[in-house]
């Protein structure tokens, strides 16, 4: 296959359908069948390659710019590619760096770190991680307390970030790190960039109730980074993170959990034979519905965004509208499983059928990027004006 | 998207509408309540002014041609506001009608009923309409309003037969129902048929189907801001109630299924105008109209309950919503029957 029958000067002058088309026949040609559709989020071993094959097509970067090597996707365009990718099954590569530091940088960072940066994320030769949270900074995220001190021409960072998502795959982390314990707590924070081999980092797994190890706790025992490190202004990390909305926060309220989970169900349904069995179409048919009327609410937000419009609490609408969804339907397969439910491995050895580890990963799904209660507080004031 | 000339003509009918239905006082809808025929028929014709039953009719037949995405518009706009004047059945027997007892129809000087159903939780006629010459034998079930009527085009799956309600043969059997409005079993033996016409009614009664799921989201809408505002002002403990969590949290679960709903509606009408009357189109309107009758029960269900007790009183207007979605939900086909028939248009077999 030639991957540069895929390169365009310019994928915004293809009509949509022509994109579209395009986005089909790449993820045709090149997507990896093995790891087509996963049941939970894959190590850099598993989908590195696939990571590899964006990265030589020009195909990584959907919503970067094309000056920083990315696909300069209009929204319309950049919904195109998310939509396509998800009806694909495509397996999400490790893509913090794409997704989150990416535009952070394109937006707050120094020229020189754009220069340095940018083309190592696309090359593969940087895989990144995403230090927010830590044990007492959780849904108070701005109760963050790893901090770092200046000391000389470097900052001096001790701590503890914890759910750090595949950190053991990565290369570099990028943080929050109280710079100011005066104020507000949400104004002593900055954004900073650390190598993680650098001396004083400790990185211990977490074993998840996948029984795997996507997570890690990283700890920082003064660990010293270089002052240019800091992306922006200090103590003004806190609010470049929250500015950066768009891509990431529409991506994680479209379909593609729930329509895994309930193309799984339908597998399911006919390796039990099920599939004229009038309890089980009924089901079937209510989830199906839910996940179209799921798909009419984030073509709507889509709309929005298509639009030009500042997308504002309505994505928190498609996050609590899909997980709970999504959690539904592994919730019914797992008991349609009955007794074979409860095995620790998946039925007939088949990624296809395990609804068990799909039931378990949809726990997660309510309570990381904001848990469904936390997202409800919000909502109730920023929508409903509640007190 | 929805391109902007539609968008313009929405917010138009929007317009008129609220010029014309009361949000804020609910004092007409109660008064009407458990009367004969149930709405106010000089109302009715102001309905009939505005070109409201003419709005999805093609201009050469005296309509305005709009899509059905503005339909359900208007039709939410009604359901705000639990106006009980027949606006979705007496559109249903516009789409049906021809000639001189169209033009009348539209104009409000005469109202025409549709009775087109055989058995309860059905979607359309079980049949063809049995006549004998010009002779209409037939027994139609939950005809809405029937009280109010002139006269009834009875639908069968095949044609349409226009009778006098007053004519020889036809018998009206009315139960009150829970909104205080009422619906009717009429019979019909030997009657006389003023016309006839041969017509599937399948299309005009999808579009009924959608418009009652818009006005079921404006029955939600208007529990929702009854609710929220009781919320707000309702103190217990010493604190505003809309300071507890949980109930935030019921109040967000309020909001989510009517953005949800009014998602669901709109990509139904949109594919409808797009593709026009296909099944995909037609198993969308069933998924758009479930959805509605199930959230329109769970919305009025929770907003009662966040009311407390003067939520259980008769005297309290968010009552008004429950009993209107209990009516609303089941009519043009409740929940089951819209998934029961989208699952047959899209079988298992068909990749989601």
């Amino acid at each position: 296959m030639n991957r540069d029958d895929f390169a365009r000067d310019d994928y915004n002058a293809l009509s949509d359908s022509d994109f579209r088309d395009l986005v089909r026949r790449f993820l045709a040609e090149n997507h990896p069948p093995e790891i087509r559709h996963p049941a939970k989020r894959l190590h850099w071993e598993e989908a590195g390659p696939w990571y590899m094959i964006l990265a030589e097509a020009g195909w990584l970067a959907p919503n970067w710019p094309t000056e920083h090597g990315g696909m300069g996707l209009t929204p319309g365009k950049q919904l195109i590619y998310v939509e396509e990718f998800e009806k694909f099954g495509a397996a999400r590569t490790p893509d913090h760096g794409m997704m989150l530091l990416g535009p952070l940088l394109i937006n707050y960072g120094s020229e020189e770190q754009k220069a340095h940066f940018l083309p190592r994320i696309l090359s593969g030769e940087h895989i990144w991680c995403q230090g927010y949270s830590e044990p007492n900074a959780g849904s108070d995220l701005a109760n963050l307390r790893t901090e770092a001190v200046p000391d000389g021409d470097e900052w001096v960072v001790n701590g503890q970030k914890i759910w750090t998502t595949l950190a053991g795959d990565a290369d570099w982390i990028f943080c929050l790190v109280r710079t100011d314990k005066t104020g507000k707590k949400q104004q002593g924070i900055s954004f900073l960039l650390i190598p993680l081999d650098t001396p004083g980092i400790t990185i211990r797994p977490i074993i998840n109730l996948e029984l795997d190890d996507e997570f890690s706790e990283v700890f920082f025992d003064n660990v010293r980074v270089p002052k240019g490190n800091i992306v922006g202004e200090v103590n003004q990390g806190w609010t470049m993170a929250k500015n950066l909305l768009g891509f990431e926060r529409i991506f994680l309220g479209g379909p593609r959990q729930a329509s895994g989970a309930l193309n799984k169900l339908r597998r399911l349904g006919e390796h039990y034979g099920l599939l004229e069995d009038p309890p089980f179409v009924r089901a079937f048919t209510g989830f199906r519905m839910e996940l179209e009327d799921h798909q009419a609410i984030f073509s709507r937000v889509a709309d929005k965004l298509r639009r030009g419009e500042r997308l504002g609490a309505e994505t928190s609408f498609l996050k609590l509208n899909q997980t709970s969804l999504y959690q539904r339907i592994t919730e019914y397969g797992l008991a349609l499983m009955a007794e074979e439910g409860s095995h620790l491995e998946p039925l007939e050895g088949s990624n296809d059928l395990a609804m068990p580890t799909q039931f378990l990963n949809a726990r997660a799904s309510t309570i990381y990027g904001g848990t469904t209660q936390v997202q409800k507080n919000i909502l109730a004031k920023a929508v409903l004006d509640l007190p | 998207m929805i391109d902007e000339d539609t968008l313009s003509s929405i917010e138009m009918i929007r317009e008129s509408a609220q010029g014309v239905v009361s949000r804020d006082d609910l004092g007409r809808i109660r008064r009407l309540r458990y009367t004969s025929p149930g709405f106010d028929r000089a109302v009715w014709r102001g309905m009939c002014e505005m070109g409201w039953p003419a709005l999805r009719l093609p201009e050469d037949r005296g309509g305005v041609e709009l899509g059905l995405l503005s339909y359900v518009a208007l039709a939410e706009e009604l359901g705000r506001g639990l106006v009980p004047e027949p606006l979705i059945p007496a559109s249903l027997a516009a789409a049906l009608l021809d000639g001189a007892s169209l033009d009348r129809q539209l104009s409000g000087e005469r109202l025409v009923l549709p009775a087109w159903q055989d058995a309860r939780g059905t979607l359309a006629p079980m049949g063809p309409l049995a006549l004998d010459g010009d002779r209409v034998t037939a027994t139609k079930l939950y005809v809405p309003m029937a009280a109010g009527a002139d006269a009834f085009l009875v639908i069968g799956a095949d044609r349409v037969a226009l009778v006098e309600a007053d004519a020889p043969g036809v018998t009206v059997a009315g139960a009150t129902l829970q909104d205080g409005g009422s619906h009717a079993t009429v019979r019909f033996e030997n009657a006389p048929a003023v016309r006839t016409r041969d017509i599937d009614p399948s299309e005009a009664l999808a579009n009924a189907q959608l418009a009652t799921a818009g006005y079921l989201l404006g029955v939600m809408r208007t529990a929702q801001e009854m609710t929220v505002a009781y919320l707000k002002d309702r103190e217990q403990f010493g604190r505003k109630i809309g300071t507890f969590q949980i109930l935030q949290h019921m109040a967000v679960d309020i909001a989510l299924e009517i953005e949800v709903t009014s998602a669901s509606i709109a990509q139904a009408a949109q594919q409808w105008d797009a593709e026009g009357a296909t099944k995909a189109a037609y198993a969308s309107i069933s998924r758009a109209k479930a959805r509605a009758s199930g959230g329109a029960m769970k919305v009025t269900r929770d907003a009662v309950q966040l009311h407390g007790g003067i939520g259980f009183t008769d005297e309290h207007d968010i009552g008004l919503c429950l009993r209107k979605a209990m009516v609303e939900a089941a009519r043009f086909g409740g929940a089951e029957q819209h998934a029961a028939r989208y699952a047959r248009l899209h079988p298992m077999t068909e990749e989601a």
